[in-house]
């Protein structure tokens, strides 16, 4: 595509700019990608939308020509515009977030300290169609168990999309059993096996199938978990319509802890209720149950000024400050007044919250 | 009750089952990739009563056509290589076809296999010129100097099949079809001088193609900006997979869209893809219609919540 002088541009409807305190984002929710642009540019687009390039190079008395260029030459290569002389038959995109269903996911986590009935979980879950489910385990486990598990979602014709295995790595996992698990049951998307001798990753045999993970770190307990990282953000139009009034972490999603009680997320201190006690729907009755799900990016400090909040992850369990219920996640390095990146656990600033939820440095994994 | 007849991996039928069980258990659905057991259809002087899948039809307010058809043959009938094969399906046919209308007769019904197996592309292009859309000029000829001084009239001149996309598999290799192509100098003149009927039309110089979704009378357009890219300028489907052809949501011009309505009306269709080009001056040009056309990808990149709006039509209207 060339450059139009004289022919109203147009963005590209599910391309969304998003300003940040010092530099702002292209959203290619189409493509899957994310482009990094001065708030200039923003500014330029939200203002002259719908306008030629000769209109917006007259508007600023032709000072900045040279600048208008390269900022258009940029939005073409990444085809994030077009020109069009019917600019009105192209609408905005809505913005509309909307789920069928009141679980979409979940979290189990299974550990020494309490046995529950894992089928019964997955009964339970396939009832409120749930469709992706992350079990973790924080105890030994062979590969019998996980391959039950799974022919169980079979049996019971189960609404689980997709299921992600965490799990302390033993030599019982050979490679090849996993590729051929994954294989024979496409919902099983991934496999990360912690403890690990080395870090590797292998990638899936299709790209329908899942993947593996090794990972050298030790994963004691749910400490772990609440990592913000840019491997984690996800660029589509799911996700950021979701994540502009709901939490991104915690909309839809339902837990058990190690001892079977049922949150919001295992690493969140509140539960509202038991395993063996109660039922699914049962907890989603407690109104304060989805007290966090309305918890969004605009609305917790330092996130609300990230050109990345529409596409990034959350945190509520681990916060900088424990007792705002606003407060930034506390493991994001990033700093979006600086636009830098550092190592979340290096901050002296997030020392005290460190202290406060007892965490060890190297119990992350990504 | 609802009936949806849809297949079991059609990411359409499954989103919209979600939406239409989150708002009433009273739906059934039946998949192209089963068996389905036809129990009776049963005529007498006095009645018309059929039962499907153990579902008394005359519980059934609305059927939603999704996709493929039911399949009366059991598993054990379908050797796709027998000629016994052949003609059972072409009795299934028939029946399905004469359900269809009975069905039709007292309730909703929305969808169809019958105008999807039966979609002539020649039919619908007079119907769009009638309601006053623009087509391509077309030529349907089985004459090599008929199809040369088409192809001289025109800077360029496109081909397409008329019904079916080549699929023929033989034992070492097979034939299918390449979609739209844009015929050379050079195929002509290898040409015989009679061959099988084959459709031409002139080649549109498209500014971008227009994909309209519809369901009854809601119109869902969704531009596909494919100009710049000659992997796709001629047939979108000929996809390019590293920089997919941007997708945004468009409106039709009011006229337009009236003439489309009409086009819809006109058609007896009730739900369907129309496959439109805008051409450089702005002028719109009819393609083809299909009646069982995707619509999973108008939805996912516009967010249309189309198949939330078909669950609401289904339940609530």
């Amino acid at each position: 595509m060339k450059v139009e002088q004289e022919t109203p541009f147009k963005l590209i409807a599910n391309c969304i700019p998003v300003k940040g305190a010092k530099r702002s984002s292209i959203c290619d929710l189409h493509r899957g990608s994310i482009q990094l642009i001065p708030n200039d540019l923003y500014e330029l687009i939200k203002k002259h939308e719908g306008n030629t390039i000769i209109e917006i190079k007259k508007e600023y008395n032709h000072k900045y020509d040279t600048v208008i260029d390269e900022y258009f030459e940029f939005l073409i290569e990444h085809e994030f515009i077009f020109f069009t002389a019917t600019p009105e038959l192209f609408p905005k995109m809505s913005m509309e977030w909307q789920s069928p269903n009141e679980i979409t996911n979940a979290i189990i986590d299974i550990g020494r300290s309490y046995k529950y009935d894992i089928f019964k979980v997955l009964d339970g879950l396939t009832n409120m169609n749930c469709k992706h489910v992350e079990l973790r385990f924080f105890r030994k486990i062979d590969f019998d168990e996980i391959e039950t598990t799974v022919k169980h979602l079979n049996t019971i014709k189960s609404s689980v999309l997709s299921i992600d295995f965490t799990i302390p790595f033993s030599k019982d996992f050979d490679k090849k059993k996993v590729q051929d698990l994954m294989y024979n049951f496409p919902r099983v998307s991934s496999f990360r096996f912690y403890s690990a001798p080395e870090k590797k990753f292998i990638p899936p045999i299709d790209n329908k199938r899942g993947y593996i993970i090794y990972s050298n770190q030790v994963l004691k307990n749910v400490k772990c978990c609440g990592l913000i990282d840019p491997g984690l953000f996800s660029v589509n139009i799911k996700t950021f319509t979701e994540s502009l009034k709901h939490n991104s972490c915690l909309n839809g999603k339902i837990s058990i802890d190690i001892d079977g009680n049922i949150k919001n997320c295992p690493s969140m201190k509140k539960s509202f209720g038991h395993i063996d006690k109660n039922t699914f729907e049962e907890v989603l009755e407690n109104k304060n149950y989805k007290e966090y799900w309305s918890i969004n990016k605009n609305q917790i400090e330092t996130c609300k000024d990230c050109e990345f909040r529409y596409i990034c992850t959350d945190c509520r369990a681990y916060v900088e400050t424990p007792k705002n219920t606003f407060s930034k996640p506390l493991k994001c390095g990033y700093d979006p007044y600086e636009n830098t990146w550092e190592d979340w656990d290096k901050n002296p600033l997030k020392q005290e919250a460190i202290n406060y939820y007892g965490l060890e440095p190297t119990e992350s994994i990504s | 009750m609802i009936l949806v007849i849809g297949d079991t991996n059609d990411i359409t039928t499954n989103i919209a089952m979600e939406w239409i069980r989150h708002y009433t258990k009273d739906v059934k659905r039946i998949n192209f990739s089963g068996y389905t057991p036809l129990n009776s259809l049963k005529i007498t002087n006095q009645t018309c009563t059929s039962k499907i899948a153990c579902i008394d039809t005359s519980k059934v307010e609305k059927i939603w056509h999704r996709r493929g058809s039911m399949r009366f043959l059991p598993s054990t009938l379908r050797n796709t290589t027998s000629s016994l094969y052949t003609y059972l399906k072409k009795e299934e046919d028939s029946l399905l076809k004469s359900l269809e209308d009975i069905l039709g007769e007292t309730k909703e019904y929305i969808g169809s296999y019958h105008k999807e197996v039966e979609n002539y592309k020649i039919d619908y292009l007079l119907k769009a010129k009638d309601c006053g859309i623009r087509i391509p000029d077309t030529l349907i000829t089985t004459s090599k100097k008929e199809l040369q001084s088409f192809f001289n009239a025109y800077d360029q001149i496109i081909t397409k099949d008329i019904r079916y996309g080549i699929k023929i598999k033989a034992q070492d290799s097979g034939m299918y079809s390449a979609g739209t192509f844009v015929v050379s100098e050079d195929m002509i003149t290898s040409m015989k001088e009679h061959f099988a009927p084959t459709l031409v039309q002139e080649k549109i110089d498209k500014k971008y193609e227009i994909r309209v979704f519809f369901f009854k009378t809601t119109l869902y357009p969704m531009a596909i900006l494919s100009q710049n890219d000659t992997k796709t300028s001629v047939d979108y489907r000929n996809y390019n997979r590293e920089k997919p052809n941007r997708n945004v949501p468009v409106l039709l011009p009011k006229h337009i869209e009236q003439k489309v309505l009409n086009f819809i009306k006109r058609s007896r269709l009730s739900t369907g893809s129309i496959d439109l080009i805008v051409d450089r001056s702005d002028d719109y040009i009819f393609l083809e219609v299909n009646p069982q056309g995707q619509l999973d990808w108008v939805s996912k990149h516009c967010n249309y919540y189309i198949e939330k709006n078909i669950a609401e039509y289904l339940v609530f209207k």
